[in-house]
Formats: C-alpha cells, structure tokens, sequence
C-alpha cells in the first residue's frame, strides 16, 4: 500500500466534528496540511475557535484515522495558528450539511445571509452573539418564528 | 517537571506573554463567577462565553512561554506564587454588582483592542500569529462591550448612574493595562513590542475619552460636575443631571479637546507583581486544587 498525502486526506473526510458530526473536518476547513515525510505523517490542523472543548477530541480522532491510513507510520499531529482559520474556509459541502443538521451555516463575506434551517427565508436576525458553544450564536426567523442556531462568523 | 525548580530562562518576552496571559487568566476567572448568576440567560452565555475565551487565549500565551522556558502550561495557570502574575490590577477587582462588570468589560475590552492591534505587527512571530488568532474572537467581545455601553449610558437614570460611578471606580485601574512592562526597552529595541505602552495608552485614552464625550460620561475623567437639574442628551431622550461626586483620575488630563495622559500610574504594579488584597482571595480559590492535589489531571 502507498502512502500518498491524497490517501491521507481521504482518510481524514471521514473524521466528523465531535459537536457537529454531521460536518467533517475537511469541510470544516481546519486541515491545513498533510505531509509525507519519510516514514513519518505530519498533520498541522487549525483550531476554529481558540477554546473549543472539541480540539483534544479532534486531535485523538486524526490521529487514529492517520494510523489507520497510513500503518506503521509515525503519526504527527499539532494545531497550528497560522493562518488563522476563518469560516469562508469551510466548503460548500460543509455549509450545506450544516443547514440540514438545523444550525445556519456562517455569514460570507460576500453574499447572502443564512437562511432559517425551518423554513429558508432570510428574514432572520441575531438574538445572542453568545450560544450554546464557542462557535455558534442564537438567532430568531422573522418568517416561521422560531428560534434556531447560527455557525458563528469568523472574519 | 511541575515541581521542578523555575529554569534560568533571562528571555524579555517571556514578561510580556506573562504579562497577556494573566490578563486574560484573571479576567476570565472573573467573569466565569458569573456564570449561572447572570440576570438572563443571554448574558449568562454571554459572560460564560466570554470567559472562555479569554481562559483559552492565555493558554495560547502559557504554551508560547512553554517553548521558551519549558514550564508547563498547569503550572503557569496555576502554580506561581502570587507575586509572579503580571496582570493589570483592573482584571483582579472584584464583579461587584454588572454595572461594574460592563464598565471593567468596557474598559479592558477596548484596551486590549489598542493593544492587540499593535501587536499584530511585532516581530515575534509566534505572538504576532496568536494575536491574529484573538482578534477575530476578540471582535464578539467588543461589540458585546460597546452595546452595554451605549444601553447603560443611553439611561435609565438609575442605569446610567450606576454605569457613570463604575466607570469611576474602574478608571484609574484601566490607565495600569498600559502600565510600562520591566522589560519594555529590551522588547521596543528587537521590535517585539512595535509601540511603546505610553503611545498605546494615549492612543486608548483618546478613543475612549471620545466615546465618554460623546455619551454625555466624560465627567468620569475629569471630575468635573454638572449644574444642578442641567439636562444630558442620551439616546433614551434627555434626563436631569446626576449630582456628581467631584472624582478625578489621576495622570488624565484634556489637551486641545482630547483626553491625554499626563505621565502617572494610578494602580500601577501588576506588570511587577504588585497586587491588591483582591488579588490574594483570588488566587487562593483559584490555585487551590492545584496546591493541594499536586499532579492532579483535568
């Protein structure tokens, strides 16, 4: 079996985010680098928000998918802060399984606003900046009125 | 390791992540008093949030020290001898009632601001990528601060007057954020420390003095008092005047129409480990499992 980067990276689209599995760390965006050095894998992640309770678990989860893509090998795995991680890293993919998991993906810098995950109008508007974890607020649909989660937006 | 003697390490910049650090350490333990006790859920989260936060950036600068210096991020937290914090006096005063906790909020939040911002351009690069890092998390905290500010000083009068005499209480120990650090020239030579924390100081002490004059509170600077039943202009419409204890704080003065510092530290000693009663309380409950459960893992 060859060990290449793309068969690493593969391998980590299988490594859901333990507050939000319903998004993969790819498509969150926080793989910043995969390399083959030697006999040894070396992956630098970012970390979305600086305290996310999550990252020790994320971090354990890599490793173990980098171990069993790539067996025998050393596995190396450590948060990095630069760049920074921002949400227009997340990807298409990521937005979209976000609405379905009923939490608003992040505002773009460009573009539309979040849609309600009930109904899908953008008459919404934010309640809290402040959730029920570091990277999501609380905002209220104007159109069905309910109440509903937003990723938070990190630009 | 933990136990282990301090290593000899003589590197500058190890006062200055220190002096970040237990900024964020302490203010963070601070507002997570708050936590189940805020009047609403909003601000609990808020304030819980918040500390978070402010708890993970000074993990970020523990572990930067931790390159540099070897002693691990616990014992940084949590295993100094209370003389060993650098932070500024304003993180360790007590919540006291939230008029206080916004004010301080306020206060720190758009100095830590001031100072960031000028860090993002130092030459230490692994500061400089945090400092990247924190201001895209800081920015929620400040709009939360600047949305208080404009509610409480917007009115009701009981609001407004309670918000006006923490602001009070608060200043002088704001000023000592910008307190000089022992190892300022060292840092400002290598260009660790792109400004001098005089310049910073100014800097802040401007915007903020701006912000005060135009809510209507810049009397909390100067001291000076308005005419009894004189009518204030506030977002809520106008009110009366509050009467005014005649409070100045020290080293601030106005200069051609903007408030300056004139040169003195009011509650200065943090950046040498000079501390308040305040402080020992604190870090008696907040070292505490640390000192007595040595070894312990969470």
């Amino acid at each position: 079996m060859v060990i290449t980067e793309s068969s690493v990276r593969a391998a980590l689209a299988s490594v859901m985010d333990p507050e939000i599995p319903a998004i993969s760390i790819v498509d969150l965006g926080i793989v910043e680098r995969v390399a083959i050095a030697g006999e040894s894998v070396e992956i630098d992640l970012l970390p979305t928000f600086s305290g996310c309770p999550a990252l020790d678990a994320i971090k354990d989860d890599v490793e173990r998918a980098a171990r069993a893509a790539a067996p025998g090998t050393k596995v190396v795995v450590r948060f990095v802060l630069s760049p920074a991680w921002t949400t227009d890293r997340m990807t298409d993919q990521g937005r979209a399984a976000l609405g379905s998991f009923g939490i608003a993906p992040p505002l773009l810098r460009v573009g539309r606003k979040p849609a309600c995950p009930y109904c899908g109008s953008t008459r919404t508007h934010e309640e809290s900046a402040f959730g029920p974890t570091l990277c999501r607020t609380i905002r209220y649909c104007d159109e069905c009125k309910n109440p509903f989660e937003g990723f938070k937006t990190k630009a | 390791m933990r136990r282990g003697p301090v290593p000899a390490v003589d590197d500058p910049r190890v006062g200055l992540l220190l002096a970040l650090a237990d900024d964020e350490l302490i203010l963070g333990h601070r507002l997570s008093e708050w936590t189940g006790w805020v009047p609403y859920i909003e601000e609990d989260l808020a304030m819980s949030s918040i500390a978070q936060d402010e708890m993970a950036h000074a993990r970020v600068l523990f572990g930067i020290v931790s390159s540099i210096d070897r002693r691990d991020e616990d014992r940084l937290a949590l295993g100094r001898a209370p003389e060993e914090y650098r932070n500024a006096l304003l993180c360790e005063r007590p919540n006291g009632d939230f008029a206080f906790t916004l004010a301080r909020h306020w206060l720190y939040d758009t100095a830590d601001a001031v100072r960031l911002e000028s860090l993002a351009s130092s030459t230490f690069a692994e500061l400089r990528d945090a400092v990247a890092v924190f201001r895209l998390e800081e920015r929620y905290h400040l709009e939360h601060a600047r949305a208080w500010f404009e509610r409480l000083a917007g009115g009701p009068v009981e609001a407004r007057h309670r918000f006006a005499a923490a602001l009070s209480a608060a200043l002088p120990d704001a000023i000592s954020v910008f307190e000089p650090l022992p190892e300022e020239q060292a840092l400002l030579s290598d260009g660790t420390l792109p400004e001098p924390s005089e310049t910073l100081l100014g800097r802040w002490l401007g915007e903020a003095g701006q912000a005060l004059d135009e809510a209507g509170l810049d009397y909390v600077l100067s001291g000076g008092a308005a005419e009894p039943g004189e009518m204030i202009p506030t977002s809520a419409g106008e009110i009366a005047g509050e009467e005014r204890s005649v409070l100045r704080v020290p080293g601030v003065e106005r200069r051609d129409g903007r408030w300056m510092h004139a040169g003195s530290f009011a509650g200065a000693g943090g950046r040498h480990g000079r501390h308040s009663e305040d402080f020992a309380a604190l870090w008696g409950e907040m070292t505490g499992l640390y000192r007595e459960h040595p070894g312990a893992r969470w």
